[in-house]
């Protein structure tokens, strides 16, 4: 860890107890922090040098219960990155909008409302923007089943088997 | 098989199978395969086909690589806007089972349910050899008269129609940046 990130992130720990950065790989980092807290720690990390929001991406982890949202935070300055991780129940996803801190959050927050469901709260536009006439439950969550749903919905080719397939019983 | 022509029809395929103007839907991978074959190593322009930018003045569709539902949309609005006779080649093992996207929320397997297809190449992907060789076929199938996809397209268009509504809910295009 450089110098200019040391003080960056000494600068925030002494805002934020309990946060801890951790190392993936040479300028790159990540930190997990509660939903409560999380628009006011971007919001610091905004003012601090990362001002640039590449991506908001979600994880889900079926077996915790919970998704697991990431904003990645790119710092012009210094070259860094860092994945800024929270995590939020499963069953009553709701997170505050990033809208006021990064306008283009607009766009990710609303794809993943479409692909995993979680609400953004202040967020004025969650109509679906990639999926028509879509009515399971969204399709990126594990649970979804997507060999079943293309089954249903899109035939597959009928193919009659006129050759022995290799090692098979029949060929002997 | 092949139905009994008459001799306007024989020398109208015989001219329709050595000029081909070909419009190309590239959604997927396929479209690699498509520049060598179009220049000068396979220039595919020697057996009379060439490249057209608009639906309307050209003959043959080509439809390399896997489909979406929101793009097999667009390819029935590009088909049905070419004029007769018109014919669709599949590419790849993608529009004829699939591919590897076979279990896709999003991608239809079965191309010939929605739209005629004359020729499938198959492969993932055709080798330009195969793409020409498929083309040799299909002019061979055009000359004969076999190539009858636009035909049945008229002739089936409730069938056609009801396997693309199942599919894809409707087939008008909603765009919420245009409208």
């Amino acid at each position: 860890m450089n110098s200019m990130n040391k003080k960056i992130f000494n600068e925030i720990k002494a805002i934020f107890k309990n946060i801890e950065f951790t190392d993936i790989d040479e300028r790159k980092y990540s930190v997990i922090i509660p939903k409560e807290k999380a628009v006011s720690f971007l919001e610091t990390l905004k003012r601090k040098g990362f001002s640039h929001m590449s991506l908001i991406t979600c994880i889900d982890w079926i077996a915790e219960k919970e998704f697991e949202i990431v904003y990645t935070l790119f710092n012009w300055e210094t070259g860094t990155t860092l994945m800024v991780k929270t995590r939020v129940d499963r069953d009553n996803p709701i997170l505050p909008t990033v809208m006021e801190i990064w306008p283009t959050a607009k766009y990710y927050e609303r794809d993943i409302h479409e692909f995993f469901g979680v609400k953004f709260e202040g967020n004025p536009d969650l109509r679906p923007l990639i999926l028509e006439k879509w009515e399971e439950i969204p399709p990126m969550r594990k649970d979804f089943d997507s060999a079943k749903y293309s089954k249903e919905h899109f035939p597959d080719r009928a193919y009659d088997v006129d050759f022995l397939l290799e090692g098979s019983e029949s060929n002997e | 098989m092949t139905k009994q022509q008459s001799a306007w029809e024989k020398v109208a395929n015989m001219l329709r199978a050595r000029s081909l103007w070909m419009l190309y839907y590239c959604t997927g991978c396929g479209a690699i395969e498509l520049p060598p074959t179009m220049t000068s190593r396979f220039d595919m322009e020697r057996f009379g086909i060439g490249p057209m930018a608009t639906p309307r003045q050209a003959d043959i569709l080509l439809i390399t690589g896997y489909l979406s539902t929101k793009t097999l949309r667009r390819v029935v609005y590009t088909y049905e806007q070419m004029q007769a006779p018109k014919y669709i080649v599949g590419f790849g093992s993608c529009t004829l089972n699939g591919g590897i996207y076979y279990d896709s929320y999003a991608t239809i397997n079965k191309l010939d349910l929605y739209i005629p297809v004359d020729l499938y190449l198959a492969g993932c992907m055709p080798r330009p050899e195969a793409i020409v060789t498929g083309f040799k076929k299909l002019m061979e199938k055009i000359d004969k008269g076999e190539a009858d996809g636009w035909k049945r397209y008229q002739e089936n268009y409730e069938w056609y129609k009801k396997n693309q509504l199942d599919a894809l809910g409707e087939v008008y295009i909603h765009d919420e940046f245009h409208e």
